[in-house]
């Protein structure tokens, strides 16, 4: 096995594309000094703080939905939402049994849903969405019972602006519930990191129910993110045409927040021209072995191989909290800022 | 009558207890048999009792890919795969025996403009780079490429209820999404299935890492298309799926329907109470989620396939994804479909 290793550590290494990540990138360390024993072993913990750590991103993503959607948080029983199909009670957000600080509900107002009027099919996929993310929020707080955590405190306001300031371009205007091409951005903010955060944990869990779960959540948010490129890259619509740049800046802005949530690391090959998010610019591809052709990017994954990028838990902290998890090459805990005010309710050893 | 819609006509479908592989599986030849790397034994939600190794595993993987990267590539070049991408690997040992592909109307997809070509060309490159990069993976394992029947499409539109009669993936761009669909979601559904049957050492080499990024490109692709095709149906003005208008989701869901009946055993989405595949679309049990054409931006759409009550994606097995690219739900069968000699896999007989 050792031969199969080797030529797979030289496939990743040699062609230094593959983003392996987390446990992946562990797991190639252990490879590397002989042993492959060691790659959970410095790892104390649970599914459970893995799944919470899912849960505070999926808090985050449903309330975005629902209020672009429906005008609502997600706790807030909604006509609209019920109708589509969200529990008749809202969704819970804290309860006697759930773990954490409960940051209540998300502040927002009935101005920041987006006006969908003349645009069906995207509105509707802001419906389907919403509908969807709610569930995944239901979902794993029914998997973690009463380990589950509540409801962080969350910005889906003035994190936009900080978001938007952050960007090359800066955009410190910015809001995605101005107009429904905004709002495809503000989808795409999220997606694509849910796709690598999924990815990135699913080799850290230990029960095959739950990784079997979480390869469904991951298929799901890979769908939405294909959704979402889909619709900015294809559209002819100049509204929507003219926020492609911006995706462009999102990734890039991504990637160097992923970058940086390695803590300098070069296990895993990350730098200015191999980045782990690339926008949906066209690219120039060789098909049968013929070169000149040009291809969207709907996926985003590696140029070699096609492989959707992962990432670890700081990494991702990184980005949603805008940089919050990282000072120089040390981890920051709790990771705080843009969306999450006071950082993610982490289980008691949980990732933060 | 076509001699390959003979399987479609068996009716005997019965809806069996959990799995798949079965006795028959050990007793196949082994094709890949040559690993001893991480051997399992069949378990939840995977391809039966027989035992399997890690790259039986991302063998049946490659045979998947081998076929879905000639579709596309022929839908982008009017060619297929080089030599180099099915030659032998080096240190192949026994005799490779390369199978050949039947290209029938097989060409670049007519009529398309530079981005709907742009996408045919991204999935193609992806599909392309998925050969590739399995095959690396797998180095000497690697199994020859088997023979494929690119004119397959045909008979299986027959098969369709009602009939689709002359169907031809390539003659237009509405076709080639409909070829396209017949692919997409199958592909997550069956890397959703394999990934929790990768052992414990398989994950520390990264093979959990492959399957779960390779999974999230099947299903941004998969999203592309259902995004394609719900939107050009709003966008012609269709009001129903069956619309004259556009009459093409209403074929997509035929599709859903026959993959339903050829989804044989249990399936469902993983880590919920969803254990069970009626066969019906829109059956509680069904992994098959029919699209539809949302008539305003509060009705959702169905982009994502996944479990109504979770938002789980679904898995299938290794059995019930050869059902489907045989187009057979007989068991015992050991080729038909788009392999006309079988897959190259441990588990190309099917099984109840």
């Amino acid at each position: 096995m050792a031969n199969l290793e080797t030529q797979v550590l030289d496939e990743i290494i040699v062609k230094g594309r593959r983003k392996l990540l987390t446990l992946g990138s562990a797991a190639l360390a252990g490879l590397v000094l002989g042993g492959t024993k060691e790659a959970k072993a410095a790892t104390a913990y649970t599914d459970a703080d893995i799944l919470n750590f899912a849960l505070n991103l999926e808090y985050l993503e449903a309330n975005y939905y629902y209020i672009a959607a429906f005008g609502c948080t997600i706790d807030t029983p909604n006509a609209a939402a019920i109708a589509a199909g969200a529990p008749t009670g809202g969704i819970p957000i804290s309860s006697s049994t759930f773990v954490g600080t409960p940051g209540g509900p998300v502040s927002m107002t009935g101005a920041n849903m987006v006006n969908f009027t003349g645009q069906t099919a995207i509105g509707a996929y802001a419906t389907e969405t919403a509908i969807e993310e709610g569930k995944h929020v239901l979902f794993l707080q029914g998997a973690l019972s009463s380990a589950a955590v509540a409801q962080p405190l969350i910005n889906l306001t003035t994190a936009w602006q900080m978001l938007g300031g952050a960007l090359t371009p800066a955009a410190p205007t910015f809001s995605p519930y101005s107009s429904y091409a905004a709002f495809l951005l503000g989808a795409y903010v999220f997606e694509d990191v849910g796709v690598t955060a999924y990815h990135g944990a699913a080799s850290l869990l230990t029960v095959s129910g739950n990784l079997s779960a979480a390869a469904g959540i991951l298929g799901v948010e890979a769908y939405h993110a294909g959704l979402v490129r889909t619709t900015i890259s294809t559209s002819t619509d100049p509204n929507i045409t003219g926020t492609v740049s911006t995706a462009v800046s999102i990734s890039n802005l991504r990637a160097a927040l992923s970058k940086a949530g390695l803590l300098g690391s070069t296990t895993v090959p990350i730098n200015d021209t191999n980045p782990d998010d690339l926008g949906p610019s066209p690219v120039a591809v060789t098909l049968a072995g013929m070169t000149g052709y040009t291809s969207s990017k709907i996926v985003n994954c590696d140029a070699t191989n096609a492989i959707a990028f992962a990432r670890n838990t700081t990494q991702v902290l990184n980005i949603v909290t805008g940089g919050g998890a990282v000072n120089g090459t040390t981890a920051v805990s709790p990771a705080k800022g843009i969306f999450y005010t006071n950082g993610m309710n982490a289980g008691p050893n949980g990732f933060k | 009558m076509d001699s390959r819609l003979k399987p479609f006509i068996d009716k005997a479908l019965s809806r069996r207890t959990f799995l798949a592989g079965a006795g028959s599986v050990a007793a196949v030849g082994l094709m890949a048999g040559c690993s001893n790397d991480g051997t399992t034994t069949g378990g939840g939600g995977g391809g039966g009792t027989g035992a399997y190794t890690d790259l039986d595993i991302l063998n049946f993987a490659l045979n998947l890919e081998y076929l879905e990267a000639q579709f596309y590539l022929y839908a982008a070049t009017g060619k297929g795969l080089t030599a180099a991408n099915t030659a032998a690997p080096t240190g192949y040992t026994g005799s490779y025996t390369m199978g050949t592909v039947t290209v029938g109307n097989s060409a670049m997809v007519a009529g398309t403009t530079s981005t709907q070509q742009q996408i045919i060309n991204e999935i193609a490159a992806e599909e392309q780079e998925h050969v590739q990069f399995l095959r690396a993976a797998l180095g000497s394992a690697a199994v020859p490429m088997p023979s494929i029947d690119l004119s397959f499409f045909g008979p299986l539109a027959l098969a369709l209820t009602p009939a689709v009669a002359s169907f031809n993936p390539y003659a237009s761009f509405d076709a080639f999404l409909i070829g396209a669909f017949i692919f997409e979601d199958v592909g997550v559904t069956a890397y959703a299935g394999a990934a929790p049957l990768i052992s414990a050492t398989g994950v520390a080499s990264g093979y959990l890492n492959y399957a779960a990024g390779i999974l999230a490109v099947e299903a941004y692709h998969a999203a592309y298309i259902r995004t394609a095709l719900t939107g050009r149906a709003i966008s012609m003005g269709a009001t129903t799926p069956t619309s004259a208008a556009y009459p093409y989701v209403g074929i997509a869901n035929q599709v859903e329907a026959l993959r339903a009946s050829l989804t044989v055993g249990n399936s469902g989405a993983p880590g919920t109470s969803n254990t069970g595949n009626t066969g019906a679309v829109g059956s509680s049990g069904s992994v098959e989620v029919p699209l539809n054409v949302p008539q305003s931006p509060t009705t959702a759409s169905a982009i994502v396939a996944c479990d109504s009550a979770h938002a789980i994606g679904f898995a299938r097995n290794v059995n019930q994804v050869h059902h489907i690219v045989y187009g057979s739900a007989t068991v015992g069968v050991k080729s038909g479909g788009f392999f006309p000699n079988g897959t190259n896999s441990i588990f190309s007989t099917t099984t109840a």
